[in-house]
Protein backbone atom coordinates (compact mmCIF):
# COMPACT_ATOMS: atom_id res chain seq x y z
CA UNK A 1 0.00 0.00 0.00
CA UNK A 2 1.82 2.99 -1.17
CA UNK A 3 -0.15 5.42 1.65
CA UNK A 4 0.27 3.58 5.05
CA UNK A 5 -2.21 5.49 6.45
CA UNK A 6 -5.59 7.59 5.53
CA UNK A 7 -4.11 10.40 7.00
CA UNK A 8 -1.68 10.16 5.11
CA UNK A 9 -3.69 10.03 1.78
CA UNK A 10 -5.32 12.62 2.91
CA UNK A 11 -2.03 14.89 3.29
CA UNK A 12 -1.03 13.93 -0.31
CA UNK A 13 -4.38 13.84 -2.59
CA UNK A 14 -5.41 16.65 -0.47
CA UNK A 15 -2.84 18.81 -1.59
CA UNK A 16 -2.99 17.71 -4.90
CA UNK A 17 -6.49 19.02 -5.07
CA UNK A 18 -5.85 22.01 -3.42
CA UNK A 19 -3.07 23.10 -5.56
CA UNK A 20 -5.35 22.22 -8.54
CA UNK A 21 -8.15 24.50 -7.13
CA UNK A 22 -5.05 27.42 -7.10
CA UNK A 23 -5.14 27.49 -10.87
CA UNK A 24 -7.55 30.11 -11.46
CA UNK A 25 -8.94 28.91 -15.42
CA UNK A 26 -8.89 24.97 -13.74
CA UNK A 27 -10.47 26.25 -10.87
CA UNK A 28 -13.00 28.27 -12.76
CA UNK A 29 -13.94 25.28 -15.44
CA UNK A 30 -14.59 23.41 -12.46
CA UNK A 31 -17.21 25.72 -11.10
CA UNK A 32 -18.65 25.90 -14.64
CA UNK A 33 -18.74 22.23 -14.58
CA UNK A 34 -21.32 22.28 -11.78
CA UNK A 35 -20.69 18.53 -10.38
CA UNK A 36 -19.75 17.40 -7.03
CA UNK A 37 -17.16 14.68 -6.93
CA UNK A 38 -16.67 11.97 -4.72
CA UNK A 39 -13.29 9.67 -4.79
CA UNK A 40 -14.39 6.41 -2.62
CA UNK A 41 -11.07 4.93 -2.19
CA UNK A 42 -9.73 1.88 -0.46
CA UNK A 43 -6.59 0.47 0.80
CA UNK A 44 -6.45 2.65 2.83
CA UNK A 45 -10.51 3.59 3.02
CA UNK A 46 -11.34 7.08 2.71
CA UNK A 47 -12.96 10.00 0.68
CA UNK A 48 -12.49 12.99 -0.86
CA UNK A 49 -14.80 15.67 -1.99
CA UNK A 50 -14.77 18.06 -4.56
CA UNK A 51 -17.83 19.68 -4.52
CA UNK A 52 -19.65 22.01 -6.89
CA UNK A 53 -18.34 25.04 -5.20
CA UNK A 54 -14.82 24.04 -5.43
CA UNK A 55 -14.33 23.09 -2.22
CA UNK A 56 -11.79 19.85 -1.20
CA UNK A 57 -12.92 17.60 1.79
CA UNK A 58 -11.08 14.65 2.79
CA UNK A 59 -13.47 12.49 5.04
CA UNK A 60 -17.43 12.18 5.24
CA UNK A 61 -19.77 15.02 4.15
CA UNK A 62 -22.77 15.14 3.53
CA UNK A 63 -23.06 16.09 -0.28
CA UNK A 64 -24.84 14.46 -3.39
CA UNK A 65 -22.10 13.13 -5.75
CA UNK A 66 -22.98 13.96 -9.07
CA UNK A 67 -19.83 11.43 -10.20
CA UNK A 68 -18.53 9.18 -8.11
CA UNK A 69 -14.66 7.27 -8.34
CA UNK A 70 -13.98 3.98 -6.95
CA UNK A 71 -10.95 2.88 -6.58
CA UNK A 72 -7.72 2.00 -4.74
CA UNK A 73 -4.97 4.47 -3.16
CA UNK A 74 -2.51 2.66 -5.20
CA UNK A 75 -4.14 3.11 -8.55
CA UNK A 76 -4.88 6.67 -7.37
CA UNK A 77 -0.96 7.20 -6.67
CA UNK A 78 -0.27 5.36 -10.25
CA UNK A 79 -3.24 7.16 -12.17
CA UNK A 80 -1.32 10.53 -10.88
CA UNK A 81 1.84 9.51 -12.30
CA UNK A 82 0.59 8.47 -15.58
CA UNK A 83 1.63 5.30 -14.88
CA UNK A 84 -1.79 3.55 -15.73
CA UNK A 85 -4.05 5.09 -18.75
CA UNK A 86 -7.95 5.76 -18.16
CA UNK A 87 -9.12 3.26 -20.18
CA UNK A 88 -6.78 0.47 -18.97
CA UNK A 89 -7.73 1.41 -15.23
CA UNK A 90 -11.49 0.90 -15.99
CA UNK A 91 -10.53 -2.03 -18.74
CA UNK A 92 -8.85 -3.48 -15.28
CA UNK A 93 -11.54 -2.30 -13.23
CA UNK A 94 -9.27 -0.65 -11.30
CA UNK A 95 -11.25 3.08 -11.42
CA UNK A 96 -15.35 2.09 -11.27
CA UNK A 97 -17.16 5.61 -12.65
CA UNK A 98 -20.96 6.65 -11.80
CA UNK A 99 -21.94 9.53 -13.56
CA UNK A 100 -23.46 11.23 -16.76
CA UNK A 101 -20.47 9.91 -19.19
CA UNK A 102 -20.28 13.18 -20.60
CA UNK A 103 -19.59 14.82 -17.57
CA UNK A 104 -17.18 12.53 -16.78
CA UNK A 105 -15.57 12.92 -20.20
CA UNK A 106 -15.45 16.63 -19.18
CA UNK A 107 -13.28 16.00 -16.48
CA UNK A 108 -10.13 14.73 -18.46
CA UNK A 109 -8.56 17.54 -19.70
CA UNK A 110 -9.13 19.27 -16.34
CA UNK A 111 -6.54 16.26 -15.23
CA UNK A 112 -3.19 17.30 -17.06
CA UNK A 113 -2.14 20.09 -14.56
CA UNK A 114 -2.50 17.58 -12.19
CA UNK A 115 -0.14 15.09 -13.96
CA UNK A 116 2.25 17.65 -13.92
CA UNK A 117 2.37 18.68 -9.98
CA UNK A 118 1.84 15.52 -8.57
CA UNK A 119 5.28 13.98 -8.77
CA UNK A 120 6.62 16.85 -7.07
CA UNK A 121 4.09 16.58 -4.50
CA UNK A 122 4.05 12.39 -3.77
CA UNK A 123 8.64 12.89 -3.70
CA UNK A 124 7.62 15.94 -1.04
CA UNK A 125 5.43 12.92 0.96
CA UNK A 126 8.29 10.75 0.64
CA UNK A 127 6.39 7.95 -1.90
CA UNK A 128 7.99 8.85 -4.68
CA UNK B 1 -47.83 12.41 -32.61
CA UNK B 2 -46.67 12.59 -29.28
CA UNK B 3 -46.93 9.89 -26.64
CA UNK B 4 -47.60 10.23 -22.43
CA UNK B 5 -44.40 11.29 -21.05
CA UNK B 6 -44.08 9.01 -18.03
CA UNK B 7 -41.25 10.61 -16.52
CA UNK B 8 -42.61 13.49 -14.49
CA UNK B 9 -39.07 14.65 -13.39
CA UNK B 10 -38.19 15.79 -17.30
CA UNK B 11 -38.03 19.33 -17.26
CA UNK B 12 -39.75 21.69 -19.68
CA UNK B 13 -36.31 22.11 -21.71
CA UNK B 14 -35.71 18.42 -22.18
CA UNK B 15 -39.52 18.36 -22.72
CA UNK B 16 -38.72 21.22 -25.33
CA UNK B 17 -35.70 19.71 -26.90
CA UNK B 18 -38.03 16.19 -27.77
CA UNK B 19 -40.24 18.28 -29.59
CA UNK B 20 -37.75 20.29 -31.79
CA UNK B 21 -36.19 16.97 -32.65
CA UNK B 22 -39.41 15.66 -33.29
CA UNK B 23 -40.07 17.99 -35.59
CA UNK B 24 -36.75 18.02 -37.27
CA UNK B 25 -37.52 14.00 -37.61
CA UNK B 26 -41.03 14.24 -39.13
CA UNK B 27 -40.29 17.53 -41.71
CA UNK B 28 -37.53 16.47 -42.77
CA UNK B 29 -35.55 13.01 -41.75
CA UNK B 30 -38.59 10.97 -42.48
CA UNK B 31 -38.87 12.42 -46.14
CA UNK B 32 -35.53 13.11 -46.93
CA UNK B 33 -35.35 9.08 -45.99
CA UNK B 34 -38.51 8.19 -48.11
CA UNK B 35 -37.12 9.89 -51.14
CA UNK B 36 -33.20 8.29 -50.90
CA UNK B 37 -34.89 4.97 -50.30
CA UNK B 38 -36.21 4.95 -53.99
CA UNK B 39 -32.59 6.07 -55.11
CA UNK B 40 -29.15 4.04 -55.64
CA UNK B 41 -27.06 3.73 -53.19
CA UNK B 42 -24.51 5.43 -55.64
CA UNK B 43 -27.02 8.36 -55.89
CA UNK B 44 -27.85 8.31 -52.29
CA UNK B 45 -24.43 9.67 -51.60
CA UNK B 46 -23.35 11.48 -55.02
CA UNK B 47 -22.49 15.34 -54.35
CA UNK B 48 -25.75 16.61 -54.88
CA UNK B 49 -27.53 14.04 -52.92
CA UNK B 50 -30.55 15.56 -50.54
CA UNK B 51 -28.47 13.25 -48.44
CA UNK B 52 -26.21 16.20 -47.67
CA UNK B 53 -28.81 18.40 -47.41
CA UNK B 54 -30.43 16.66 -44.62
CA UNK B 55 -27.04 16.39 -42.80
CA UNK B 56 -26.02 19.41 -42.96
CA UNK B 57 -29.81 20.56 -41.08
CA UNK B 58 -28.60 17.86 -38.67
CA UNK B 59 -25.06 18.55 -38.11
CA UNK B 60 -26.62 22.64 -37.58
CA UNK B 61 -28.94 21.21 -35.06
CA UNK B 62 -25.74 19.68 -33.34
CA UNK B 63 -26.94 15.72 -34.03
CA UNK B 64 -24.00 14.61 -34.71
CA UNK B 65 -21.96 15.41 -31.11
CA UNK B 66 -24.67 14.84 -28.84
CA UNK B 67 -22.57 12.14 -26.92
CA UNK B 68 -19.47 15.15 -27.13
CA UNK B 69 -18.41 16.86 -23.78
CA UNK B 70 -19.31 20.20 -23.73
CA UNK B 71 -15.45 21.18 -23.09
CA UNK B 72 -14.91 20.53 -27.01
CA UNK B 73 -17.78 21.79 -28.18
CA UNK B 74 -20.33 19.02 -27.66
CA UNK B 75 -24.04 18.92 -26.76
CA UNK B 76 -22.93 16.63 -24.17
CA UNK B 77 -26.61 16.04 -23.35
CA UNK B 78 -27.06 13.89 -20.15
CA UNK B 79 -27.57 10.13 -20.88
CA UNK B 80 -31.87 10.37 -20.19
CA UNK B 81 -31.30 13.73 -23.19
CA UNK B 82 -29.54 11.27 -25.46
CA UNK B 83 -32.26 8.73 -25.36
CA UNK B 84 -35.21 11.16 -25.66
CA UNK B 85 -33.41 13.33 -28.94
CA UNK B 86 -32.03 9.16 -30.53
CA UNK B 87 -35.97 8.05 -30.04
CA UNK B 88 -37.17 11.08 -32.30
CA UNK B 89 -34.42 10.33 -34.33
CA UNK B 90 -35.22 6.85 -34.90
CA UNK B 91 -38.68 7.85 -35.06
CA UNK B 92 -38.37 9.90 -38.33
CA UNK B 93 -35.84 7.98 -40.24
CA UNK B 94 -33.49 5.16 -38.48
CA UNK B 95 -31.24 4.72 -41.47
CA UNK B 96 -30.44 8.42 -41.10
CA UNK B 97 -29.93 8.29 -36.98
CA UNK B 98 -27.78 5.20 -37.45
CA UNK B 99 -25.52 7.45 -40.22
CA UNK B 100 -25.68 10.11 -37.65
CA UNK B 101 -24.74 7.93 -34.81
CA UNK B 102 -21.50 6.44 -36.21
CA UNK B 103 -20.80 9.47 -37.62
CA UNK B 104 -19.25 10.22 -33.87
CA UNK B 105 -17.81 7.58 -33.23
CA UNK B 106 -14.10 9.04 -34.41
CA UNK B 107 -14.98 11.93 -31.92
CA UNK B 108 -16.40 10.46 -29.20
CA UNK B 109 -13.61 7.67 -28.75
CA UNK B 110 -11.13 10.39 -29.16
CA UNK B 111 -12.76 12.08 -26.20
CA UNK B 112 -12.20 8.95 -23.51
CA UNK B 113 -8.16 9.49 -24.27
CA UNK B 114 -7.76 13.20 -24.94
CA UNK B 115 -4.72 14.23 -26.15
CA UNK B 116 -4.05 17.92 -27.14
CA UNK B 117 -3.52 16.48 -30.86
CA UNK B 118 -6.91 14.61 -31.06
CA UNK B 119 -8.68 17.35 -29.45
CA UNK B 120 -6.90 20.29 -31.56
CA UNK B 121 -7.25 18.11 -34.95
CA UNK B 122 -9.76 15.17 -34.50
CA UNK B 123 -12.22 16.52 -31.58
CA UNK B 124 -12.54 20.21 -31.95
CA UNK B 125 -13.00 20.39 -35.68
CA UNK B 126 -15.97 17.61 -35.76
CA UNK B 127 -17.63 19.60 -33.06
CA UNK B 128 -17.16 22.85 -35.12
CA UNK B 129 -18.42 21.48 -38.50
CA UNK B 130 -21.82 22.55 -39.48
CA UNK B 131 -21.80 21.40 -42.87
CA UNK B 132 -21.33 17.49 -42.65
CA UNK B 133 -17.87 17.87 -43.47
CA UNK B 134 -16.63 15.43 -41.05
CA UNK B 135 -17.70 12.16 -40.82
CA UNK B 136 -16.95 9.11 -38.83
CA UNK B 137 -17.79 5.28 -38.87
CA UNK B 138 -17.57 2.50 -37.13
CA UNK B 139 -15.17 -0.09 -39.30
CA UNK B 140 -15.14 -3.61 -37.16
CA UNK B 141 -16.58 -5.97 -39.68
CA UNK B 142 -14.81 -8.18 -41.78
CA UNK B 143 -15.53 -10.22 -44.64
CA UNK B 144 -15.29 -13.77 -42.46
CA UNK B 145 -15.95 -11.77 -39.29
CA UNK B 146 -18.84 -10.33 -38.31
CA UNK B 147 -21.28 -10.29 -35.14
CA UNK B 148 -18.31 -12.89 -33.78
CA UNK B 149 -16.05 -9.64 -33.23
CA UNK B 150 -18.90 -8.26 -30.67
CA UNK B 151 -18.31 -11.23 -27.80
CA UNK B 152 -15.99 -9.36 -25.16
CA UNK B 153 -16.70 -11.66 -21.86
CA UNK B 154 -16.87 -14.81 -23.71
CA UNK B 155 -14.52 -17.67 -24.08
CA UNK B 156 -14.48 -17.72 -27.68
CA UNK B 157 -13.24 -13.80 -27.80
CA UNK B 158 -9.78 -15.13 -26.43
CA UNK B 159 -9.63 -18.20 -28.83
CA UNK B 160 -5.91 -17.53 -30.50
CA UNK B 161 -7.73 -19.46 -33.44
CA UNK B 162 -10.09 -16.69 -34.07
CA UNK B 163 -8.91 -12.86 -34.65
CA UNK B 164 -10.01 -10.13 -36.95
CA UNK B 165 -8.28 -10.23 -40.70
CA UNK B 166 -7.56 -6.24 -40.47
CA UNK B 167 -4.05 -6.45 -38.92
CA UNK B 168 -1.23 -3.80 -37.59
CA UNK B 169 1.67 -3.45 -36.79
CA UNK B 170 4.13 -1.28 -35.24
CA UNK B 171 6.66 0.25 -36.94
CA UNK B 172 8.94 3.07 -35.63
CA UNK B 173 6.30 5.72 -34.85
CA UNK B 174 3.93 4.73 -37.10
CA UNK B 175 1.36 1.99 -37.08
CA UNK B 176 1.02 0.04 -40.63
CA UNK B 177 -2.52 -1.09 -41.42
CA UNK B 178 -3.40 -3.81 -43.88
CA UNK B 179 -6.69 -5.66 -44.39
CA UNK B 180 -10.13 -5.05 -45.34
CA UNK B 181 -13.11 -3.94 -43.62
CA UNK B 182 -16.62 -5.74 -44.85
CA UNK B 183 -19.35 -3.90 -47.04
CA UNK B 184 -21.49 -3.24 -43.88
CA UNK B 185 -19.75 -0.60 -42.43
CA UNK B 186 -22.07 2.11 -41.78
CA UNK B 187 -20.89 5.30 -43.66
CA UNK B 188 -18.13 2.87 -44.98
CA UNK B 189 -18.11 4.43 -48.54
CA UNK B 190 -18.69 8.30 -47.43
CA UNK B 191 -16.57 8.50 -44.16
CA UNK B 192 -13.69 11.08 -43.76
CA UNK B 193 -12.55 9.28 -40.44
CA UNK B 194 -12.81 6.25 -39.45
CA UNK B 195 -12.48 4.25 -35.95
CA UNK B 196 -10.82 1.11 -37.31
CA UNK B 197 -11.39 -2.30 -34.72
CA UNK B 198 -8.44 -4.33 -35.66
CA UNK B 199 -5.75 -6.90 -34.24
CA UNK B 200 -2.51 -6.07 -33.37
CA UNK B 201 -2.17 -9.35 -31.23
CA UNK B 202 -2.95 -12.81 -32.92
CA UNK B 203 -2.15 -15.05 -30.38
CA UNK B 204 -4.38 -13.25 -27.73
CA UNK B 205 -7.54 -14.18 -30.32
CA UNK B 206 -10.26 -11.12 -30.84
CA UNK B 207 -8.87 -10.06 -26.97
CA UNK B 208 -5.42 -8.86 -29.26
CA UNK B 209 -7.37 -6.08 -30.58
CA UNK B 210 -6.85 -2.39 -31.23
CA UNK B 211 -8.69 0.66 -31.94
CA UNK B 212 -7.33 2.85 -34.33
CA UNK B 213 -8.51 6.20 -36.00
CA UNK B 214 -7.81 6.74 -39.62
CA UNK B 215 -8.14 9.59 -41.66
CA UNK B 216 -9.91 7.92 -44.65
CA UNK B 217 -7.48 10.20 -47.05
CA UNK B 218 -4.55 8.41 -46.14
CA UNK B 219 -2.35 6.83 -48.99
CA UNK B 220 -3.46 3.57 -49.20
CA UNK B 221 -7.20 3.13 -47.90
CA UNK B 222 -9.50 2.67 -50.90
CA UNK B 223 -13.59 2.15 -50.75
CA UNK B 224 -15.49 -0.21 -52.16
CA UNK B 225 -19.09 -0.02 -53.72
CA UNK B 226 -21.88 1.28 -51.71
CA UNK B 227 -24.00 -1.34 -50.92
CA UNK B 228 -27.62 -2.47 -52.78
CA UNK B 229 -30.12 -3.68 -49.67
CA UNK B 230 -33.00 -4.34 -48.76
CA UNK B 231 -33.56 -1.57 -45.63
CA UNK B 232 -32.11 1.24 -44.65
CA UNK B 233 -31.65 2.35 -48.06
CA UNK B 234 -30.85 5.83 -46.34
CA UNK B 235 -27.74 4.39 -44.77
CA UNK B 236 -24.72 4.19 -46.65
CA UNK B 237 -22.82 1.12 -46.27
CA UNK B 238 -19.67 -0.43 -48.08
CA UNK B 239 -16.26 -1.80 -47.88
CA UNK B 240 -13.17 0.11 -46.79
CA UNK B 241 -9.54 -1.47 -47.46
CA UNK B 242 -6.45 -0.37 -46.03
CA UNK B 243 -3.06 -1.13 -48.34
CA UNK B 244 -0.14 -0.35 -46.00
CA UNK B 245 -1.75 2.56 -44.57
CA UNK B 246 0.73 4.26 -42.28
CA UNK B 247 -1.03 6.03 -38.91
CA UNK B 248 0.73 8.14 -36.23
CA UNK B 249 1.58 6.18 -33.18
CA UNK B 250 -0.72 8.03 -30.89
CA UNK B 251 -3.78 7.20 -33.45
CA UNK B 252 -4.25 4.20 -31.83
CA UNK B 253 -6.77 5.28 -28.90
CA UNK B 254 -6.84 1.79 -27.61
CA UNK B 255 -4.19 -1.60 -27.69
CA UNK B 256 -4.22 -4.96 -26.89
CA UNK B 257 -4.13 -4.02 -23.14
CA UNK B 258 -7.48 -2.56 -22.58
CA UNK B 259 -9.39 -3.65 -26.13
CA UNK B 260 -11.57 -6.32 -24.34
CA UNK B 261 -13.22 -3.76 -22.29
CA UNK B 262 -13.29 -0.81 -23.99
CA UNK B 263 -15.06 -2.79 -26.94
CA UNK B 264 -17.63 -3.66 -24.00
CA UNK B 265 -18.10 -0.42 -23.29
CA UNK B 266 -18.59 0.66 -27.23
CA UNK B 267 -20.84 -2.48 -27.20
CA UNK B 268 -22.66 -0.77 -24.51
CA UNK B 269 -22.79 2.16 -25.84
CA UNK B 270 -23.75 1.32 -29.39
CA UNK B 271 -26.47 -1.37 -28.61
CA UNK B 272 -28.22 1.07 -26.31
CA UNK B 273 -27.94 3.52 -29.37
CA UNK B 274 -29.47 1.14 -31.71
CA UNK B 275 -32.27 -0.05 -29.07
CA UNK B 276 -33.46 3.98 -28.63
CA UNK B 277 -33.35 4.74 -32.51
CA UNK B 278 -36.11 1.62 -32.82
CA UNK B 279 -37.98 2.14 -29.89
CA UNK B 280 -38.70 5.49 -32.57
CA UNK B 281 -38.96 3.18 -35.08
CA UNK B 282 -41.41 0.93 -33.50
CA UNK B 283 -43.17 3.92 -32.29
CA UNK B 284 -43.70 5.35 -35.36
CA UNK B 285 -45.08 1.93 -36.97
CA UNK B 286 -47.62 2.22 -34.43
CA UNK B 287 -48.67 5.46 -35.09
CA UNK B 288 -48.73 5.10 -38.80
CA UNK B 289 -50.99 2.30 -38.90
CA UNK B 290 -53.21 4.01 -36.04
CA UNK B 291 -53.76 6.89 -37.79
CA UNK B 292 -54.62 4.85 -41.04
CA UNK B 293 -56.95 2.97 -39.05
CA UNK B 294 -58.81 5.75 -38.14
CA UNK B 295 -59.45 6.86 -41.59
CA UNK B 296 -59.80 4.05 -43.65
CA UNK B 297 -63.12 2.67 -43.86
CA UNK B 298 -64.04 -1.13 -44.17
CA UNK B 299 -67.24 -2.70 -44.09
CA UNK B 300 -69.34 0.86 -43.37
CA UNK B 301 -67.02 2.14 -40.50
CA UNK B 302 -63.75 3.41 -40.00
CA UNK B 303 -60.92 0.48 -38.86
CA UNK B 304 -60.74 1.36 -35.59
CA UNK B 305 -63.97 0.64 -34.91
CA UNK B 306 -63.59 -2.82 -35.60
CA UNK B 307 -62.75 -4.71 -32.24
CA UNK B 308 -59.77 -6.70 -33.94
CA UNK B 309 -57.90 -4.20 -35.07
CA UNK B 310 -58.32 -2.01 -31.98
CA UNK B 311 -56.51 -5.13 -29.60
CA UNK B 312 -53.91 -5.15 -32.42
CA UNK B 313 -53.49 -1.02 -31.59
CA UNK B 314 -53.14 -2.24 -27.71
CA UNK B 315 -50.86 -4.64 -28.47
CA UNK B 316 -48.57 -2.45 -30.58
CA UNK B 317 -48.85 0.63 -28.01
CA UNK B 318 -48.02 -1.73 -24.83
CA UNK B 319 -44.64 -2.84 -27.09
CA UNK B 320 -43.65 0.44 -27.81
CA UNK B 321 -44.44 1.72 -24.09
CA UNK B 322 -42.34 -0.98 -23.48
CA UNK B 323 -39.24 -0.32 -25.64
CA UNK B 324 -39.28 2.79 -24.09
CA UNK B 325 -39.33 1.88 -21.04
CA UNK B 326 -36.42 -0.84 -21.09
CA UNK B 327 -34.38 1.25 -23.57
CA UNK B 328 -34.05 4.24 -21.71
CA UNK B 329 -33.05 2.15 -18.33
CA UNK B 330 -30.37 0.39 -19.76
CA UNK B 331 -29.03 3.48 -21.99
CA UNK B 332 -29.20 6.04 -18.46
CA UNK B 333 -27.61 3.30 -16.32
CA UNK B 334 -24.59 2.06 -19.00
CA UNK B 335 -24.00 5.99 -19.92
CA UNK B 336 -24.01 6.64 -16.33
CA UNK B 337 -21.47 3.63 -15.32
CA UNK B 338 -18.02 2.11 -15.90
CA UNK B 339 -18.05 -1.09 -16.63
CA UNK B 340 -20.77 -0.64 -18.16
CA UNK B 341 -23.85 -3.61 -17.54
CA UNK B 342 -23.68 -4.14 -21.20
CA UNK B 343 -26.16 -7.43 -20.87
CA UNK B 344 -28.98 -4.90 -20.02
CA UNK B 345 -27.59 -2.52 -23.23
CA UNK B 346 -28.12 -5.59 -25.55
CA UNK B 347 -31.71 -7.02 -24.15
CA UNK B 348 -32.94 -3.73 -24.99
CA UNK B 349 -31.36 -4.10 -28.71
CA UNK B 350 -32.82 -7.51 -28.93
CA UNK B 351 -35.86 -6.75 -27.41
CA UNK B 352 -36.67 -3.32 -29.13
CA UNK B 353 -35.42 -4.85 -32.71
CA UNK B 354 -37.49 -7.43 -32.42
CA UNK B 355 -39.97 -5.96 -30.87
CA UNK B 356 -40.43 -3.17 -34.27
CA UNK B 357 -40.56 -5.79 -36.31
CA UNK B 358 -43.05 -7.52 -34.87
CA UNK B 359 -44.99 -3.72 -34.56
CA UNK B 360 -44.36 -3.17 -38.29
CA UNK B 361 -45.69 -6.26 -39.06
CA UNK B 362 -48.79 -5.61 -37.39
CA UNK B 363 -49.31 -2.69 -39.36
CA UNK B 364 -48.95 -3.78 -42.67
CA UNK B 365 -51.48 -6.07 -41.74
CA UNK B 366 -54.06 -2.97 -40.86
CA UNK B 367 -52.62 -1.10 -44.07
CA UNK B 368 -53.66 -4.32 -46.15
CA UNK B 369 -52.63 -4.26 -49.74
CA UNK B 370 -51.96 -0.53 -49.00
CA UNK B 371 -49.09 -1.69 -46.42
CA UNK B 372 -46.55 -3.54 -49.62
CA UNK B 373 -47.09 0.14 -51.54
CA UNK B 374 -44.20 2.42 -51.72
CA UNK B 375 -46.30 5.44 -51.44
CA UNK B 376 -46.74 4.50 -48.01
CA UNK B 377 -43.78 5.04 -44.97
CA UNK B 378 -45.04 1.94 -43.14
CA UNK B 379 -43.15 -0.32 -46.29
CA UNK B 380 -40.40 1.07 -45.70
CA UNK B 381 -40.43 1.47 -41.90
CA UNK B 382 -40.96 -2.65 -41.87
CA UNK B 383 -37.74 -3.59 -44.38
CA UNK B 384 -35.99 -0.81 -42.19
CA UNK B 385 -37.05 -3.07 -39.12
CA UNK B 386 -35.80 -6.08 -40.23
CA UNK B 387 -32.12 -4.82 -40.94
CA UNK B 388 -32.45 -3.67 -37.53
CA UNK B 389 -32.43 -7.31 -36.16
CA UNK B 390 -28.94 -7.70 -37.65
CA UNK B 391 -27.17 -4.69 -37.20
CA UNK B 392 -25.01 -3.93 -34.70
CA UNK B 393 -24.79 -8.00 -33.96
CA UNK B 394 -27.09 -10.35 -35.12
CA UNK B 395 -30.08 -10.81 -32.26
CA UNK B 396 -29.34 -14.23 -32.04
CA UNK B 397 -25.58 -14.13 -31.62
CA UNK B 398 -25.84 -11.08 -28.91
CA UNK B 399 -28.43 -13.15 -27.05
CA UNK B 400 -25.96 -16.07 -26.86
CA UNK B 401 -23.10 -13.58 -25.90
CA UNK B 402 -25.37 -12.15 -23.18
CA UNK B 403 -26.27 -15.23 -21.67
CA UNK B 404 -22.76 -15.75 -20.86
CA UNK B 405 -22.72 -13.13 -18.38
CA UNK B 406 -26.09 -14.22 -16.37
CA UNK B 407 -25.17 -18.05 -15.79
Amino acid sequence: MIFESTAKMYDVLGELFNELMKDQPLYQKFIDSDITIRFNISDPDGYIWLTRDGKVICGEADYKPTIEMTLSGDTCHKFWLQEIKMPVALAKGLIKAKGPLPKVLNLLPLIKPAYVIYPDIAKKHGIL
Amino acid sequence: MSYLELNLDLTDEQLMLRDNIRKFALEVMRPTAMKLDQMTPEEVIAPDSIFWDCMKQAYKLGLHKILIPEEYGGLGLSPIEVHMVVEEMGYGSSDIAIALGVSCFPAFLASMVPTDELINNIIVPYCEDTEAKIMGCWAITEPDHGSDSLAPGTAQFKDPNIYGQCRARLEGDEWVINGQKAAWVSMGTAATHAMVYLTIDPSMGFAGGGICLVPLDLPGVSRGKPLNKLGQRALNQGEIYFDNVRVPYEYMLVDQESYEAILDITLATANAYVAAVFTGVARSAYEEALNYARQRVQGGKPLVEHQHVRYKLFHMFKTVEACRALSRAAMVYNLSTSPPATEYSIASKVFCTDAAFQVAHEAIQIFGGNGLAKEYAIEKIFRDARAGMIEDGSNDSLALFASERLI
